[in-house]
C-alpha cells in the first residue's frame, strides 16, 4: 500500500461497530435467571475502605482476594460474587463447603497437613489448624517484610484470607445463629426492661432482672459483630453525618435514642429469607431496602447502581480482547497487503481505544478523581496514553506501526493492571499527603503520559528490530516513516516526563519543602527526562542515526519500567505507595528481553536467512 | 595558524561540543541511579550527600588506607554540563526564530541548574516538634548537634552559649568571651551505646553530673532516614588550673547537669542544634482525621499562632497537607505527629532560592512546547 493512501472505510466501520458490540455485549446480554433477586442484592451501597461502595465491588473484591478470580464454579453453573458474599454472610455452613482458598506454596500445605494434589482448599479444611496458623502468621508479621520466606509470606497472606473471610461471615449477623429476625425482635423487646435494671438495679423488677441477664448473651454477640464487621452495611439517617454509615452491631449497641435503623430489619429478614431458600420474602426485602435507601439517600444508591453497571461490562477485559483482535489483524494486513485488511485493523483498534477510555472515563467519574490515583490505575493510564498516541500517529504515515505499537501496549498494560488489581480495592481512598485533586490532575498525569509515550516509541522500536530480521526487502521508504515517527513520539514523550517531573517538584515543595529531594521515584522520572534528551542530543549530533535511535528507544523500555516499578521495589522513599516483590521476576525478565532485542538490532539484518541460504 | 589551533579556540570547542553534553548525560543517569540503589543501605541524606552533593565520589575499598574518587559526582557532572549548556548555546546555536525555543528550553534548564546548586549551598532544613498549647522560638536540625552552656541563675532568662559540633573534637579546649571558664573536649563519639554502668564495668571516666553511673562507649553510626545517633561527649570545664568536673553529655540524655560557680549556675547540654527565629509559634489545635472504618489518613492540620512583635503581626495560621506557611523566609510544613495526635512536627526550610525552579520549569515547558509544536506542525503539512 502505498503512503497516504486511504483505507476503505466499509471495513472500518464494520470493524469499529463490530469491536462496541463485542464490548457492549456484557451489559445487553439477559441476566442469567436466578430465583434470589442477587441483581438487586449486589446493588445495595455499603461503606468500606473508607467509600461507599455497591455490595457487588465489596463480593467481587473479596473474591478476588481470596480465590484470585470474580466468581466461582458451583457444579456446573458459575456463582457471582453477590451470591458467594450472601452466601457467607447467611449460609456460612454451606459456603464453608466452597473450595475458595488458594494455597500454592508446599510448606503451608505441610503446615495444614493437606496433599498438594490440589490448589484450592475450603474454609472446612483448613479450621483445624486455624488458630496454629493465625500464630504462624503473627511469627511471621514481626520479620521484616523485605527479610520474610516464602513460607512466611505465604502463611501471613493466607492468614489473612482467613481473616477476611471471618469477618464477612460475622457483617450482618453472628456466624452460625439460627433465625437473625427473632433474635433482633428478642433484643429490642428486652432492652428497655435492661435499661431500667441496668440504670436503677435496686429498683429493678424481677422480669427486668430476667430480661437483663437475657440480653446479656445477645449484647455479647452483638459487640462481636460491631468488631467484627467487614463493612458497614446501614446508610446515615437523616440528619446524620454522610459518612456516619454503622455496622449492625454498632446500630443496634448505640440506638441513640432514635427507632431502630430500618436496615436492621431488612437485612435480618434478607438473612431468614436466604437461609430458608424463600425466594420471594428476600427479593421483597432487598427492594423494600433499596426503596429506602432511594429516597433517603439518592446519590449513594445511584452511584453504587452505576458502579454495579461498571463492574459487569468491564471494560478493560473487552479492551484488552479488542487489542489482541487489532494486533492480529495488523499481522494480517503486513501478510496480506490488502486495503480492506488495514481498514479492519484501524476500526478494530479505534474500537477497543474506545473501550478503553469509556472505562477510564467511568473510573474518573465514579472516583470523583484524576485517572491516575495508584499503581493500577497508572497501568490503564499509561496503556491509555500509548493507545491513542498510536491512534493518533497512524494518520501521519499509515503503515501500521503506531496501530501495532498501540495495541501492544494496550493490551500489557490492560494484562498488568489486571494483575495489580488484585491487591485490593483499585477506587482506595488516597492518603492525606496524595489528597490533592490539583496535583493528581498535574504531576501525575503528565508523569505518566511521559511513560505511555516512551514506551510507544520503545513499541517502535522492537518494530524496528523485528522488520530488519524478518521483512526481505524493507523498503526504505517506510523505515524512514517508522523512524520519523519514532523521534517525533520521543520528542514528545521528554516533554511530557520533563513537565510531569518539575510539576512533581513544584508538587513537593509545596508539601514537603524541598523542589528535588533525589526520592526514588523522583530519580526514576529524571533517569526517563535524561534518556529522552539523550536520544535527541545524540541524533541532532549525527552520533546515531536510524539504528541507533531505535535501539535506543528499546533501551527506555528498561529505563521506564525501572521508574514505574523498579524503584518502588527498593520498599523505601516517599513513594513507596505500590511496594509489590513478586513482580520484581517479571521486570527482571522483561530487562533481559529488551536487552536481547537490543543485541539482536546489533546484528547483520536477516543474518539467519543467509545462514541457511 | 588555523583558528582552530589556538589553544583558547580547543578548550571552547570541547566545552561546547555534543560529545561532552551526551557524556555528561550519560555520567549523570549513572549517578542517579547510583544515589537511588545507595539510599536502601545509607538512608536518602548520606546517598545524596555521596554521590549527588559532592565533587568527587569517594570510596574506600577494604584493603586500602586511603579513599580513591571512584566517579565523578553530581557537582562536578552538573558543574561541567551547565558550562557546555552556555557554551554550546552562545557560540553555537543559532539566534533565530526557528529556535527560539531551543533557547527557551535550555536557559531555564540553566537556571534549574543553578537552583539545585543554590539549594545545596543555601538551604537549611530543620524540625519543629510542639505540642498542643507550646510556644517555640527555634528549630531544631536533628542530625548536628551543638554543646549548649546555659547560665540558668536568672529564673526569668537563660544565657545559652552554644558550641557547634565541629568545635567538640577530643584534644580540643574552647574559650570564648562569653563564658568565664574553658571546655576542654576529653572523647567526642557520633553515635555511642549508653547504659547504666554496672559494677563489673570499669569505672566511668566521669567525675560530677549523671555521668558517674553510666557506662558509654561508642557505636557505629547510624544513617537511615528514621534513626536517631545518640551523640556522646565527655567534657571537663576548666577555670584556671581547677578542674569543675568532669560531664559525660549526650542527646539521649534527659537529666540536667551542671554546676554552681561564683554564685551562678551553669547547665551543660548536648543537643539537635538550634536555630532561634526572630517571632514564636504557638500550637493552638492539631487534627489528624482518618477515613471512617479504615486508618487511613485523610488529613493532617495544624491550627497555629503566629506572634511576631517587631513586625507587629500576631495572628492564626493553618498549616496543612500541601499548604505549608511561608513567613520570615522560612516554610512550615506539616510533617509528623506523634504523642497520640498531642504533638506536631513541622519541616522547617529556609531556602532562599525557592523560586528559581518555579521560573526554570515554566520557561523550559514554554520553550519545548514552541520547539516540538513548530516541528510537529512542519511535519503534518508535509504528510497532509
Amino acid at each position: 500500500m502505498k503512503k497516504g493512501q486511504r483505507p476503505p472505510l466499509g471495513a472500518f466501520w464494520a470493524a469499529f461497530a463490530a469491536a462496541l458490540a463485542c464490548a457492549a455485549w456484557p451489559l445487553l446480554a439477559p441476566a442469567p435467571k436466578t430465583e434470589f433477586a442477587l441483581a438487586e442484592a449486589a446493588r445495595l451501597p455499603v461503606l468500606e475502605g473508607g467509600r461507599v461502595k455497591p455490595l457487588d465491588s465489596f463480593a467481587r473484591n473479596a473474591l478476588l482476594l481470596i480465590r484470585g478470580t470474580q466468581s466461582l464454579p458451583d457444579g456446573r453453573r458459575e456463582m457471582s460474587a453477590t451470591e458467594w458474599l450472601l452466601e457467607a454472610m447467611f449460609k456460612p455452613e454451606a459456603a464453608d463447603t466452597k473450595k475458595i482458598f488458594v494455597i500454592d506454596d508446599p510448606d503451608v500445605l505441610g503446615l495444614l497437613g493437606l496433599q498438594q494434589s490440589e490448589r484450592r482448599f475450603a474454609y472446612w479444611q483448613l479450621e483445624g489448624k486455624r488458630d496454629e496458623v493465625g500464630q504462624q502468621a503473627q511469627r511471621a508479621e514481626k520479620v521484616e517484610s523485605s527479610r520474610r520466606s516464602r513460607f512466611q509470606n505465604a502463611v501471613i497472606s493466607l492468614s489473612r484470607r482467613l481473616d477476611l473471610y471471618e469477618q464477612v461471615k460475622n457483617t450482618i449477623m453472628v456466624s452460625g445463629s439460627s433465625d437473625p429476625v427473632q433474635e433482633l425482635a428478642m433484643f429490642s423487646e428486652a432492652l428497655p426492661g435492661a435499661l431500667r435494671a441496668v440504670h436503677s438495679p435496686k429498683a429493678a423488677s424481677v422480669q427486668d432482672r430476667a430480661a437483663m441477664k437475657a440480653l446479656a448473651e445477645l449484647l455479647e454477640r452483638y459487640r462481636f459483630l460491631a468488631r467484627a464487621a467487614a463493612f458497614r452495611p446501614l446508610a446515615p439517617r437523616e440528619g446524620e453525618p454522610d459518612d456516619a454509615w454503622k455496622s449492625i452491631g454498632e446500630a443496634i449497641l448505640q440506638p441513640n435514642g432514635r427507632p431502630p435503623h430500618p436496615g436492621l430489619e431488612a437485612y435480618a429478614v434478607m438473612a431468614r429469607a436466604f437461609r430458608l431458600g424463600d425466594a420471594s420474602a428476600f427479593s421483597s426485602a432487598v427492594n423494600e431496602h433499596l426503596g429506602w435507601l432511594a429516597s433517603e439517600r439518592p446519590a449513594d444508591a445511584r452511584k453504587a447502581r452505576q458502579e454495579v453497571l461498571f463492574n459487569t461490562a468491564q471494560p478493560f477485559i473487552s479492551g484488552m480482547a479488542l487489542y489482541v483482535a487489532a494486533l492480529l489483524a495488523v499481522f494480517a494486513w503486513w501478510g496480506t497487503r490488502r486495503p480492506w485488511v488495514a481498514g479492519a485493523a484501524n476500526g478494530l483498534f479505534a474500537g477497543a481505544v474506545v473501550v478503553h477510555t469509556v472505562g477510564l472515563v467511568a473510573r474518573v467519574w465514579l472516583q470523583g478523581r484524576p485517572p491516575v490515583t495508584n499503581l493500577y490505575s497508572s497501568a490503564v493510564f499509561v496503556g491509555w496514553v500509548a493507545a491513542l498516541l498510536g491512534l493518533f500517529a497512524e494518520r501521519i504515515h499509515r503503515k501500521g506501526f503506531a496501530v501495532a505499537g498501540g495495541a501492544l501496549l494496550g493490551f500489557c498494560t490492560l494484562l498488568i493492571a489486571q494483575h495489580l488489581s488484585a491487591s485490593g480495592d483499585t477506587m482506595e481512598m488516597m492518603r492525606a499527603v496524595l489528597d490533592s485533586n490539583f496535583w493528581l490532575g498535574t504531576h501525575v498525569v503528565t508523569v505518566t503520559i511521559g511513560y505511555g509515550s516512551t514506551f510507544l516509541a520503545g513499541a517502535l522500536g522492537i518494530t524496528w528490530v523485528l522488520r530488519r530480521h524478518f521483512v526481505s526487502d524493507p523498503d526504505p521508504e517506510t523505515t524512514k516513516a517508522l523512524v520519523s515517527l519514532a523521534y517525533g513520539i520521543v520528542a514528545f514523550a521528554l516533554l511530557f516526563s520533563f513537565i510531569g517531573t518539575t510539576l512533581g517538584g513544584i508538587w513537593a515543595d509545596q508539601s514537603w519543602g524541598r523542589f528535588w529531594g533525589w526520592d526514588p521515584k523522583e530519580n526514576g522520572a529524571l533517569l526517563i527526562v535524561l534518556w529522552n534528551a539523550f536520544i535527541l542530543h545524540a541524533r541532532f549530533a549525527g552520533y546515531a542515526r536510524e539504528r541507533g535511535v531505535m535501539l535506543m528507544t528499546v533501551v527506555g523500555n528498561i529505563v521506564t519500567s525501572l521508574s514505574w516499578f523498579g524503584v518502588n521495589m527498593l520498599g523505601i522513599g516517599l513513594h513507596s505507595y505500590g511496594f509489590m516483590d513478586k513482580a520484581f521476576y517479571w521486570l527482571l525478565a522483561f530487562g533481559v528481553s529488551q536487552l536481547l532485542l537490543v543485541w539482536l538490532g546489533f546484528l547483520p539484518p536477516r543474518f539467519w536467512a543467509v545462514e541457511t541460504d | 595558524m588555523r583558528p582552530n589551533d589556538v589553544p583558547l579556540r580547543r578548550v571552547t570547542d570541547f566545552l561546547s561540543s555534543m560529545k561532552l553534553t551526551l557524556a555528561c548525560l550519560g555520567l549523570l543517569m549513572i549517578l542517579v541511579l547510583a544515589c537511588t540503589l545507595l539510599q536502601v543501605p545509607l538512608g536518602t541524606h548520606i546517598a545524596v550527600e555521596r554521590t549527588i552533593r559532592s565533587f568527587l565520589v569517594w570510596y574506600t575499598p577494604d584493603w586500602s588506607p586511603v579513599r580513591l574518587p571512584v566517579f565523578p559526582g553530581g557537582g562536578l557532572v552538573g558543574g561541567v554540563l551547565l558550562l557546555n549548556l552556555l557554551f554550546a548555546q552562545f557560540l553555537k546555536l543559532e539566534r533565530s526564530r526557528r529556535k527560539a525555543g531551543l533557547w527557551l528550553a535550555h536557559l531555564g534548564l540553566a537556571l534549574l541548574f543553578i537552583g539545585e546548586f543554590s539549594t545545596a549551598l543555601f538551604q537549611v532544613e530543620s524540625q519543629m516538634p510542639v505540642e498542643v498549647g507550646q510556644t517555640k522560638n527555634y528549630s531544631e536540625d536533628t542530625r548536628q548537634m551543638e554543646l549548649a552552656v546555659v547560665d540558668v541563675t536568672d529564673p526569668g532568662k537563660d544565657t545559652v552559649t552554644s558550641i557547634p559540633e565541629s568545635f567538640l573534637r577530643p584534644g580540643a579546649v574552647i574559650e570564648t568571651p562569653s563564658l568565664p571558664f574553658k571546655l576542654a573536649v576529653k572523647r567526642w563519639y557520633d553515635n555511642s551505646d549508653l547504659g547504666m554502668r554496672k559494677p563489673t564495668d570499669p569505672p566511668s571516666e566521669a567525675t560530677a553530673g549523671v555521668g558517674p553511673n553510666l557506662s558509654i562507649s561508642e557505636a557505629p553510626i547510624v544513617t537511615s532516614d528514621d534513626a536517631q545517633n545518640a551523640a556522646a561527649a565527655l567534657i571537663e570545664p576548666v577555670s584556671g588550673r581547677d578542674g569543675l568536673g568532669t560531664y559525660w553529655v549526650s542527646n539521649a540524655l534527659g537529666a540536667p547537669q551542671g554546676f554552681v560557680r561564683e554564685g551562678r549556675t551553669w547547665r551543660l547540654v548536648l543537643r539537635p542544634r538550634r536555630y532561634y527565629l526572630p517571632f514564636s509559634v504557638t500550637l493552638k489545635e492539631f487534627k489528624h482525621d482518618i477515613y471512617p472504618g479504615t486508618d487511613i489518613p485523610k488529613n493532617f492540620s495544624s491550627l497555629v499562632r503566629l506572634n511576631d512583635p517587631s513586625a507587629g503581626e500576631d495572628r492564626d495560621a493553618l498549616i496543612y497537607m500541601n499548604h505549608p506557611l511561608r513567613y520570615g523566609g522560612k516554610t512550615f510544613y506539616q510533617a509528623s505527629f506523634g504523642q497520640n495526635d498531642q504533638l506536631s512536627v513541622f519541616q522547617v526550610v529556609r531556602n532562599p532560592g525557592w523560586l528559581i525552579p518555579y521560573l526554570s520549569c515554566i520557561l523550559v515547558a514554554l520553550g519545548l512546547l514552541l520547539h516540538f509544536g513548530t516541528k510537529l506542525a512542519v511535519s503534518l503539512r508535509k504528510a497532509a
